[in-house]
């Protein structure tokens, strides 16, 4: 397995306890969708906290807990939350199908970004990213976590290339500099924590206007 | 409080019979007691259900540093998402164990959502969205089976840490702090103990990845 491309274990043990925020679950959660082997290593890990769950030293409950529940089942109008509708991109994975999307933004030559109304966590939200064929991002680095999953067309970083599915977990050491490989446009969920640094002449030019 | 065994109801029985069978017989009557909640909203399943998981529950929330109240709450919540999803539940994708665990997963995240703002967001949800494969009545039983296995053949203080990694919130170093062991040991641990877990997890399954 290798590590660059797919969550690390811990990622996925944080995922399948439910123990990362929400942001990178959704990331995660799109990786998982176009990754069938890891989706089921996670559905096993799923077992073992179940495993753990039953092993689990009870807690004592309060007197009237089982009385209280049995109350509230029987007010309870058994509704469960109506799915929210579909979004505009049929080409997203499942788990971000009924997230609603922010309008496009123009971030740079190709650059395009729109927001993923998922829940935040402090600075940290999920964005889409869409960059043209042979174009860069501005080069930049991240001043909290960057989690990026590739859902369609590939890129490629100074060392590596990502393609559709691979997960690029990048951070603070990170000068990062990703060059769109394939000849359709690269469409990218990301977990983006801060503001992106931007680096250079450029950047520094674009930074006041530009917020990703 | 701990009432399964006081308790008189035939579902009480039939638990108490299928213990006295082993610990993968209490799973198969904990399916039969879900499905009984999702055909006819039997209300003593849901009560045999609720005595065995809630206070399961709340222990895992009060080890993530939650308060006793806190934790109540969530496992009250948690059961009742159980009930109104009771219908939902397919023995075939996923033991009883690993369904309410993964409905209290998803529990979990909501409240960890800082944000306030409610917003119509999907439950991230594997095993409900997944479409049962022909194999997968076997499957499901075995995963456990295999678990059960795979956790036995760990060393104790590797699946110590695993059981820590599930339960606190910011796993690495809480729980180095609860070990008082350096933050690399933890990490090292886990890893260690995941690589070691997927090795004879996916021996045991036969399956390449």
């Amino acid at each position: 397995m290798n590590s660059h491309r797919n969550p690390s274990e811990e990622r996925l043990l944080a995922y399948a306890a439910g123990a990362l925020s929400p942001p990178e679950a959704v990331v995660v959660a799109a990786h998982l969708a176009l990754r069938p082997a890891n989706e089921a290593w996670v559905r096993r890990l799923q077992t073992v906290g179940g495993k753990f769950l039953e092993e689990a030293v009870p807690a004592a409950l309060s007197d009237d807990a089982l009385a209280h529940a049995l109350a509230r089942i029987e007010t309870d109008a058994g509704e469960v939350k109506l799915p929210a509708p579909l979004n505009d991109m049929p080409e997203l994975p499942e788990p971000l199908r009924r997230y609603a999307l922010g309008p496009w933004r123009w971030i740079g030559p190709g650059v395009r970004a729109r927001d993923v109304h998922a829940p935040r966590d402090g600075a940290c939200r999920v964005i889409l990213l869409k960059i043209d064929p042979g174009r860069e991002t501005p080069r930049h680095t991240h001043a909290g976590v960057e989690l990026t999953c590739v859902l369609s067309g590939a890129y490629a970083t100074e060392t590596e290339r990502f393609d559709v599915g691979d997960l690029e977990e990048a951070d603070q050491e990170v000068l990062h500099q990703p060059r769109v490989v394939s000849d359709i446009p690269c469409l990218c969920v990301v977990a983006l924590d801060g503001e992106i640094q931007l680096d250079g002449w450029l950047g520094r030019l674009m930074q006041p206007f530009v917020r990703l | 409080m701990h009432v399964e065994a006081a308790s008189s109801t035939s579902s009480a029985r039939v638990l108490a019979r299928m213990s006295a069978e082993g610990p993968t017989s209490v799973a198969f009557a904990h399916d039969r007691l879900i499905e009984a909640v999702a055909l006819r909203r039997d209300r003593e399943a849901f009560a045999e259900l609720f005595n065995y998981y809630a206070p399961r529950l709340k222990a895992w929330l009060i080890k993530s540093g939650a308060t006793a109240a806190a934790a109540e709450d969530f496992a009250q919540d948690a059961m009742l998402t159980l009930w109104r999803k009771a219908d939902l539940f397919d023995a075939r994708k996923a033991r009883a164990a690993t369904w309410i665990f993964t409905i209290a997963r998803n529990r979990r995240l909501d409240m960890l959502r800082r944000d306030a703002r409610p917003l119509p967001t999907p439950e991230i949800d594997l095993i409900d969205s997944q479409t049962p494969q022909p194999d997968d009545i076997l499957a499901a039983s075995q995963d456990a089976e295999r678990v059960r296995d795979a956790l036995s053949r760990l060393k104790a203080d590797q699946v110590e840490v695993l059981r820590l990694a599930f339960f606190m919130d910011s796993p690495h170093s809480e729980i180095a702090q609860r070990l008082d062991l350096p933050l690399g040991t933890v990490k090292s641990r886990i890893r260690n103990a995941m690589i070691k877990l997927r090795l004879i997890l996916e021996a045991s399954a036969g399956a390449p990845r």
